[in-house]
């Protein structure tokens, strides 16, 4: 879960009040593959997340992170027609040249009408505009041109979809429904094209996708939100996400997933692991915001000791037309150990609420 | 030194000391400067650097996408997924009235939510200067309102403002959610997202252009090729604005002949500069013959004299820069007015004083100044110094070849009429206009023939009805020959072309009465509310049509939809009609002559169509051929069964049968209706039934007789800018006359005041020079009538044909025609008030101490 919240629920926002035409993330919800890969229109929000971390055969450094939102806009039940808004299909790009030092992203907001953005689970398909999804049995190719770069990845997952939280939902804060679904697919492997500024390179390395969906706001109290997907060199994965209060505090509802070398997950609640920011940190020129961009973090049930940095400090993405708010979101790696043998990888750190409060949906 | 005492000798001293004839001199080059300047200014506002009222916040893209009827919306959905860096804007675009003022305003289509995607964060598709209207996350917000607009400032609409306005036929309420900034209301359009758009038209499924913005390289062909691949056969892939630059193309003919028609002016201020240059070299010959006597050489006469013409043509030009200025702001009205009725509607572009049109106005006074005093200049020249100091030889002589000129004359006429028979040139009917400089040059030569021989006839009968004082005048006029030649030439050019075009207006409203009588068959007709403009099809709403056609009054009703497709690089109306049984016209309207049944058989239900006049002319077309263009999605084939005449719009129309047209273009929803009652129902009892049925809807009905007053309006505005050309021209022609009957006053002092002397009256005296003025404004109207007639043949079957295709009949606008000239006459004669006046104060003791 994460800032994909915030992206999201900030292009919610304005659109709508929750209202009961909405369903919530209850316990006990059956999960159907491939069918839940895909658009669940009676949720408000959803999302799909790829990131990954990729090396050029000439060892160049690449990130990238294509996320797809879906906010529900309106369910009227007049007759519609193909341009009506019924959702907003916000999706983000970005390309982190690590190496390069250069941050690449831009943002796209569409409407479905008559087949610009959308989902389709009997295509196979997420798209918006020509940045796209497509499911070929369970190999997803993911294609995105843009105008510095353009990226055609095949993504192969190596291990089965994850459900996270307990029961089958992924608990934010008190409350039935203040919840969502979220699976990820979290060990794809990711080979292809990136053709940067007018060079084609041919690039492999490892993806990751998150997929939720859930009607619910934030806690009021709970501003922001620090993610992290880890993808160890022992094959085995984390995800860990922390919420912050407004005081300053954790929130008890932060929360994360192990995932083994089989594949098996293991819910982790906010007591079974510690993640802290280090004392480096960066701050953007644009949104004036101070990122932690170096973090610790401990998990005594694993025995996972590691540290998170990042090859590139400047990973923000500024919302231009405050559709979506602000936030960073980038390729890290890891150094650490478990027990006694040293551990490293790499993954995906998102940072939210650092330049204002997150909101998802309208304060009173 | 010397040289400038020359010229203040022979030319500056005696301008200032005949400061009237010189302002007047002055004053006929200043109009026909300012009026040649007029028509360029305006018609380069109002046709050649217009936009169409759709590009309004089409902004800076490369390629547009467009189909006859409509671009299929899937499209947009192709496009956008395409692998390529490129960004697309759908856009429905039509026409909103405000309900409260009656302005009719673009109304635009876009989708908002995409608009946020621009780079720098809600770009601006939008406004021609730099500034923007952007999406934000506001604009978003409002989409979900259905009745959200945005307007441009210069409407002067708040944020919240509830505005009512007329779509098609019927009148919504919207909010205004956002004002964008445009430049002087030229840009203003009311601005809805797609889906508002597409739900206040009753147009789904469908855009009406697709803009695309492309990086290069590659170049636009390779974009057009990458584009095309993607598209149904029917719908183009074609450069961003070639919509306008076809309209351009369309109004090019219509601008030229207007600019031609504006030298006419010239040409009559030619004549004028001509004839005074004329007086002065005969005035000037003492002088002459002095600076030549004191070793002038004859290139310093001839310069000396050129030069006052071309002071004339500098000064005319100076004061005619701000007046044509002026006339623009006036033309550019009617000439918009014109085009919005002919062509399509759009708005003028801003009066460019360039330096070009300064350029012009100069080389254009200068030059006609010069050219036209050339041949008096010369012969000042050739003055011999003691010929011209001669005492006792004061009238010059003029050296008249009457016989070699009416030679020529003729020659010039067979020419022109060989002339008249040449095709166009590129659409241009350039030999048209070259055989109408071609009867007026022989006009102006064969006028001394005739006048020498109508002045040598009257002389005698009018001493005897009109007293001696009409002899001395006819016979003085006689005696200076070549200088009362010039005046009837010039008057006589100015009453010509009055004369031409008031035939031609005349006969082609004649026509169109005629027209109307067959081509209004129905009783009643319907439209939507909201002004109509040729190139704009707003539409009634199906129910209504419906419901109409069941009331018990009516027998049935002819649907008529038109739509604007692009043909061969030129825009053109698609229109189609029920070839309904109700139709009641006889008499055939097809060129063929052919029964009108028998033609509306061959096309009911099949690939064959009817095309307008003007269309064949446009297209090049002839009936039998086949014509292919987009129609939906598939670019089908017709065969041309016949030409119907049509004077209702120069852009040239196609019409098929309605079952025809929707195979193609599913849309059923009429633009008009046409209404047949049953007979014996009262025209008001039908009209008040209909009015009742369309309550709820905005619509006009116009009976058969409203239409064809209405039709008439709109042709009589569209020639107000001739008339007010021709007007121009004839008063530059009379002021000419009041100048030159001065001149021949001054000039003739000695003769005056030698009459006076021997005791001629005051009266007498007075009476003398309005017989001049008055015999001298009948020449000019004879000729003039002559001249205007053949021109007027030119115009209806040559140039009107080869610029418009529109076949009119010859009519005589007797009327008309009978006050025009009465008018010019009258002022010709008034003209010669004020130097009749001059000639009576002249002192006899001083006028003869001189001999």
């Amino acid at each position: 879960m994460k800032s994909r919240l915030a992206v999201l629920g900030a292009a919610l926002l304005f659109l709508q009040p929750l209202t009961a035409q909405y369903r919530t993330a209850l316990p006990g919800y059956r999960f159907e593959f491939p069918r839940d890969y895909f658009d669940h229109p009676d949720f408000q929000t959803e999302w799909w997340y790829y990131t990954g971390n990729l090396k050029s055969s000439t060892g160049h450094r690449y990130g990238f992170e294509l996320t797809f939102f879906r906010a529900a806009v309106s369910r009227d039940a007049v007759p519609s027609e193909t341009w009506d808004v019924k959702d907003l299909y916000l999706t983000h790009l970005a390309l982190s040249d690590l190496d390069g030092r250069h941050f690449y992203y831009k943002e796209r907001v569409n409407r479905a009408g008559p087949g610009i953005a959308g989902v389709s689970a009997s295509k196979g398909r997420v798209w918006n505009g020509n940045w796209q999804i497509q499911w070929q049995g369970t190999d997803q190719k993911l294609d995105a041109v843009e105008r510095e770069f353009q990226l055609n990845l095949n993504l192969h997952p190596q291990k089965p979809p994850v459900v996270h939280g307990e029961n089958g939902v992924s608990q934010k804060s008190g409350g039935a429904g203040q919840a969502s679904y979220y699976i990820s697919l979290t060990r794809l492997a990711a080979s292809g094209e990136l053709e940067l500024n007018g060079e084609k390179l041919e690039v492999s390395g490892l993806a990751w996708m998150d997929h939720e969906f859930f009607t619910h706001q934030l806690d009021p109290d709970q501003i922001g939100w620090d993610w992290l997907s880890l993808q160890l060199d022992d094959n085995t994965e984390l995800m860990l996400f922390r919420i912050r209060r407004k005081n300053g505090s954790v929130d008890p509802y932060s929360a994360g997933t192990y995932i083994d070398l089989q594949g098996k997950s293991t819910h982790l609640r906010a007591a079974d692991f510690m993640l802290q920011p280090l004392t480096e940190s960066w701050t953007s020129i644009d949104t004036r915001a101070t990122y932690p961009i170096a973090w610790k973090i401990a998990i005594p049930k694993l025995e996972i000791e590691l540290e998170v940095h990042t090859a590139l400090a400047a990973q923000e993405l500024v919302g231009k037309t405050k559709i979506a708010p602000s936030y960073w979101e980038g390729a890290i790696y890891l150094e650490g150990k478990r027990g006694k043998a040293s551990l490293g990888g790499v993954g995906y750190l998102e940072m939210t609420g650092y330049d204002r409060p997150v909101r998802l949906s309208p304060q009173p | 030194m010397g040289r400038l005492f020359l010229f203040y000798r022979l030319m500056i001293r005696p301008l200032l000391k005949e400061p009237v004839r010189a302002a007047l001199t002055i004053f006929a080059v200043t109009l026909g400067v300012a009026v040649v300047l007029a028509m360029d200014l305006a018609g380069n506002a109002a046709t050649g650097s217009f936009r169409a009222s759709m590009e309004t916040l089409a902004g800076d893209n490369d390629l547009e996408i467009v189909a006859s009827g409509g671009v299929p919306e899937a499209i947009v959905g192709s496009l956008a997924t395409l692998p390529y860096y490129i960004r697309i804007s759908p856009r429905m675009e039509d026409s909103a009235v405000l309900a409260d003022s009656n302005q009719t305003l673009p109304l635009i289509g876009l989708d908002l939510v995409a608009e946020a995607n621009a780079d720098g964060g809600g770009r601006a598709l939008v406004t021609s200067s730099d500034k923007t209207f952007e999406t934000n996350e506001d604009t978003i917000r409002q989409l979900q309102k259905a009745d959200s607009i945005w307007v441009g400032a210069s409407l002067g609409k708040k944020l919240g403002d509830r505005v009512r306005l007329l779509i098609n036929d019927q009148v919504r309420e919207f909010t205004v959610r956002g004002v964008y900034p445009d430049s002087n209301g030229s840009e203003s359009a009311v601005v809805m997202d797609l889906a508002t758009a597409q739900r206040a038209l009753n147009r789904f499924g469908s855009v009406d252009r697709i803009l695309l913005n492309v990086p290069e390289p590659p170049a636009l062909d390779e974009w057009e090729q990458r584009v095309r691949a993607i598209l149904p056969t029917g719908v183009e892939v074609r450069a961003q604005g070639t919509g306008t630059i076809e309209n351009r193309r369309m109004l090019a003919a219509f601008r030229w002949n207007l600019q031609l028609l504006s030298y006419i002016a010239l040409i009559v201020g030619a004549f004028l500069i001509y004839n005074t240059i004329s007086v002065s070299v005969v005035r000037r010959r003492p002088e002459t013959g002095i600076v030549r006597a004191l070793g002038a050489s004859r290139n310093a006469v001839l310069v000396a004299f050129l030069g006052e013409a071309a002071f004339f043509g500098v000064t005319g030009a100076l004061f005619g820069l701000p007046m044509g200025r002026l006339m623009a702001s006036g033309a550019v009205k009617l000439m918009a007015a014109t085009v919005e009725s002919l062509y399509v509607s759009s708005r003028p572009g801003a009066i460019a004083l360039s330096a070009w049109s300064v350029a012009l106005a100069f080389v254009i006074g200068v030059g006609v100044a010069v050219v036209s005093a050339y041949s008096p200049a010369r012969e000042a020249s050739l003055v011999s110094p003691v010929e011209a100091m001669a005492r006792g030889r004061r009238e010059y002589k003029t050296r008249v070849h009457k016989s070699r000129d009416l030679l020529l004359a003729l020659v010039l006429a067979i020419a022109a009429a060989g002339a008249s028979r040449a095709p166009a040139m590129q659409g241009k009917p350039v030999f048209g206009y070259l055989a109408a400089i071609l009867l007026v040059a022989a006009s102006a030569l064969a006028v001394p023939a005739f006048t020498d021989a109508i002045l040598s006839q009257s002389s005698r009968w009018l001493g005897k009805v009109l007293g001696v004082e009409a002899l001395l005048g006819s016979q003085s006029l006689s005696a200076s020959l070549r200088r009362t030649s010039v005046l009837v030439g010039a008057l006589s050019t100015a009453i010509a072309m009055m004369v031409s075009v008031g035939i031609m207006v005349g006969s082609f409203r004649e026509t169109v009465l005629i027209w109307m009588n067959d081509r209004l068959p129905a009783d009643l007709y319907l439209r939507p509310a909201g002004a109509p403009a040729p190139d704009r099809h707003p539409t009634v709403s199906l129910e209504l049509a419906d419901k109409i056609s069941k009331l018990p009054g009516v027998a049935g009703i002819d649907r008529l939809r038109a739509y604007e497709i692009s043909l061969d690089g030129m825009p053109a109306t698609l229109a189609s009609v029920d070839l309904s049984a109700f139709r009641r016209d006889n008499q055939s309207s097809f060129l063929s002559g052919r029964p009108t049944a028998q033609v509306l058989a061959e096309i009911r239900d099949s690939k064959a169509v009817l095309v307008s006049e003007p269309f064949t002319y446009k297209h090049h077309v002839r009936a039998g051929d086949s014509i292919t263009f987009s129609l939906g999605a598939a670019r089908p084939s017709f065969r041309i069964a016949d030409i119907y005449y049509d004077y209702g719009s120069e852009r040239g129309t196609i019409l098929m049968d309605r079952q025809t047209m929707l195979r193609y273009l599913p849309d059923p929803t009429p633009s008009n209706l046409a209404i047949y009652l049953m007979p014996g129902t009262s025209l008001e009892a039908a009209r008040n039934e209909i009015l009742q049925a369309s309550s709820g809807y905005r619509v006009l009905l116009a009976s058969n007789r409203d239409l064809r007053a209405e039709a008439i309006r709109i042709f009589d505005r569209t020639f107000a800018i001739t008339y007010a050309l021709e007007a121009v021209a004839v008063i530059v022609a009379v002021m000419g006359v009041a100048g030159a009957l001065l001149a021949l006053v001054i000039d003739r002092r000695r003769e005056i005041g030698l009459l006076r002397f021997l005791g001629a009256s005051a009266g007498q005296v007075h009476k003398q020079i309005l017989v001049e003025a008055g015999l001298l404004g009948l020449l000019a109207n004879f000729a003039g009538l002559a001249l205007g007639f053949a021109l007027s043949l030119v115009l209806i079957f040559v140039i009107n044909k080869q610029s418009f295709g529109w076949t009119i009949r010859f009519h005589w606008p007797v009327a008309v025609l009978l006050g025009a000239i009465s008018v010019v006459y009258a002022a010709t004669v008034l003209s010669g008030l004020y130097p009749a006046q001059v000639a009576v104060g002249l002192n006899p003791l001083e006028a003869v101490h001189e001999e």
